[in-house]
């Protein structure tokens, strides 16, 4: 049992960001451990993943099949469970995401196995693997020990630069059967997008909150995403008041996002918020309160009332532009 | 139909962060004195839907907790929701458990509660974040788990219609049942208790159970818990100044472009 394994995310234009961004936190790992990296994939067309997957794997596997779409867990677990018997990993990790949230868990409990969800960095120590991740809103940072075989953990990208090495040195087919459906998907319905960049990837992010003072005003927040290319999301309090769908809703029981810059107005910080931004490069709060919670969290700050200050942010930054 | 709910005692997630304490072992976050710990969110959204299950269906709802003597708070609140039946697990030994630990005691439970057609948790608790417990009981007691589900859509003999949601939009499920469905909060609103309800609580007795009423497998860790470190509540925000707050919105724009950042 040696080596470290990805499983990286394969999209139709490609692997994702974020599993190059895991590949350096991994290689990192491998080197600690005295390890060999490899990667894996799992989907329906891995083609363009496979070619752009280059971080210098000593092996990259690769399981396709029409059958991983759509998505069931159980489809991905046997897949993954026959690549982790085939590579014998001692670790083996997974970009966190909406999908891998469901099945990598599920894989672990299968396996009997340790997991840790949604961390944020690694560490070894004498051959242990120890992974922290922001817990109870990012108010506290929790430090683990994983045990079994392969330890595990789903990785969330944020903080990590993606790894550019060569291609890998062999490439490994293996052929999994279907399992048993345990579920039937009737249909699979797309959400009307509300067109903008997408919250999750987007880079540049404006958040509002109570503090933005309703729906009158709300075109404050909107005005700046246009004229910052941003996407726009939401703290709790206005997606239930039903203001903004709960799509945009930032934080626990919304999403968490990792751009380069947050712009947080009129949200106070409050812990459910908080753990959906733990990935943020920079924080700008602005809020009249100045003994708001966001400013913990925040680098830039601005006491004052959004609806004098965004207006004239809008104008500066066009003029600036021009 | 009979359902099971599983529910867990947390930190109110609605607290600023900075706002816990840590118990003595420093293993564990408590509630700051004087604040209610509180039903974790997902959880409610759960016994909501299997509430709601129940009064349409007919059946029972069965609440579960593992925690310490604080959480027959937690199961109060559930009877006074309007659950039938709350049972706490609750052992010296199981206070420090894994998410797997925690699965398998829950699943133990489970299948001594007798015969049922659905098992509903929340997708994740609001404290650690992880969403592990519910597949470990899944896998544990052989169910099917779906998660996260944000609508029953239909009742069939045999099966349920779920949607889950997925990264940009949901799958509409057929699901055999008995199965196990992780509940996400786009599910419904949990009803708050009535007076009545509150008052039925105070007098339904909640069940206990330890290690030695439940056949549970030993529980070798997998995730060992090393320490937690609560984030020093210090502002580093560098202020932006300004004669007015236009005057501070100009300047902050000034100090993006020369950051580099927009």
């Amino acid at each position: 049992m040696a080596g470290i394994l990805i499983f990286g995310e394969a999209t139709d234009s490609g692997i994702s960001r974020a599993t190059l961004q895991i590949a350096t936190a991994a290689a990192d790992l491998a080197e600690a451990l005295g390890e060999p990296l490899s990667g894996a994939l799992i989907g329906s067309q891995l083609g363009r993943a496979a070619d752009e997957f280059h971080c210098g794997l000593a092996s990259l596997y690769l399981v396709e099949g029409v059958h991983y779409r759509p998505y069931t867990a159980e489809a991905y677990v046997v897949a993954a469970q026959a690549v982790i018997a085939t590579a014998a990993p001692s670790v083996a990790l997974f970009v966190q995401g909406p999908d891998t949230r469901d099945w990598v868990p599920q894989l672990a409990a299968r396996i009997g196995t340790g997991l840790v969800t949604d961390c944020t960095g690694f560490a070894t120590e004498r051959g242990s693997l120890i992974v922290s991740k922001p817990v109870n809103g990012g108010g506290v940072l929790a430090e683990f020990i994983v045990h079994g075989t392969p330890r595990m953990a789903t990785v969330r990208p944020g903080d990590f630069q993606p790894r550019v090495g060569p291609a890998s040195a062999e490439r490994i087919h293996l052929a999994v059967a279907p399992p048993p459906e345990r579920v039937t998907v009737l249909a699979e319905t797309a959400l009307q997008s509300s067109g903008g960049p997408r919250l999750k990837d987007a880079k540049i992010v404006i958040g509002g909150g109570r503090g933005v003072g309703g729906t009158n005003n709300w075109h404050l927040i909107e005005d700046t995403a246009a004229v910052l290319g941003a996407a726009i999301g939401c703290s709790r309090p206005i997606a239930d008041s039903g203001c903004v769908p709960s799509t945009h809703q930032v934080g626990l029981s919304g999403t968490s996002i990792a751009p380069d810059l947050y712009v947080a107005v009129g949200i106070s910080g409050a812990a459910q918020h908080l753990a959906g931004i733990t990935a943020a490069k920079t924080v700008i709060a602005i809020n009249t309160d100045a003994s708001a919670d966001i400013f913990m969290r925040a680098d830039y700050g601005v006491v004052d009332d959004c609806r004098e200050v965004l207006p004239a942010f809008i104008e500066r930054v066009k003029q600036l532009r021009t | 139909m009979n359902i099971v709910v599983t529910a867990k005692q947390v930190v109110d997630p609605n607290l600023p962060p900075s706002y816990v304490d840590l118990d003595p072992s420093g293993k564990r976050i408590i509630s700051p004195f004087g604040v209610q710990p509180v039903m974790n969110g997902y959880d409610e959204n759960a016994l909501e839907a299997a509430l709601s299950l129940r009064d349409a269906h007919g059946g029972r709802v069965t609440v579960l907790s593992l925690g310490d003597d604080t959480s027959r708070g937690t199961l109060k609140h559930a009877l006074a929701m309007g659950a039938d039946a709350a049972v706490l697990l609750n052992d010296p030994d199981w206070l420090n458990l894994d998410s797997a630990g925690v699965g398998v005691v829950l699943a133990a439970a489970i299948r001594k509660l007798g015969p049922f057609d659905l098992v509903l948790c929340g997708r994740q608790a609001s404290d650690s974040d992880a969403g592990q417990v519910l597949y470990w009981i899944a896998e544990s007691l052989g169910l099917t788990a779906v998660c996260p589900i944000a609508k029953i859509e239909a009742v069939e003999a045999s099966n349920l219609i779920v949607h889950r949601l997925a990264e940009e939009g949901f799958q509409r499920l057929r699901v055999g049942l008995p199965a196990l469905l992780g509940v996400s909060s786009e599910m419904n609103e949990p009803r708050v208790p009535s007076l009545k309800g509150t008052m039925v609580a105070g007098r339904t007795l909640i069940a206990g159970r330890t290690a030695r009423d439940l056949d549970v497998p030993s529980l070798q860790p997998k995730v060992e818990l090393r320490s937690l470190a609560i984030q020093k509540r210090t502002s580093r925000a560098k202020l932006i100044e300004g004669a007015s707050a236009a005057a501070k919105g100009a300047a902050l724009a000034e100090k993006l472009r020369e950051e580099g950042l927009i």
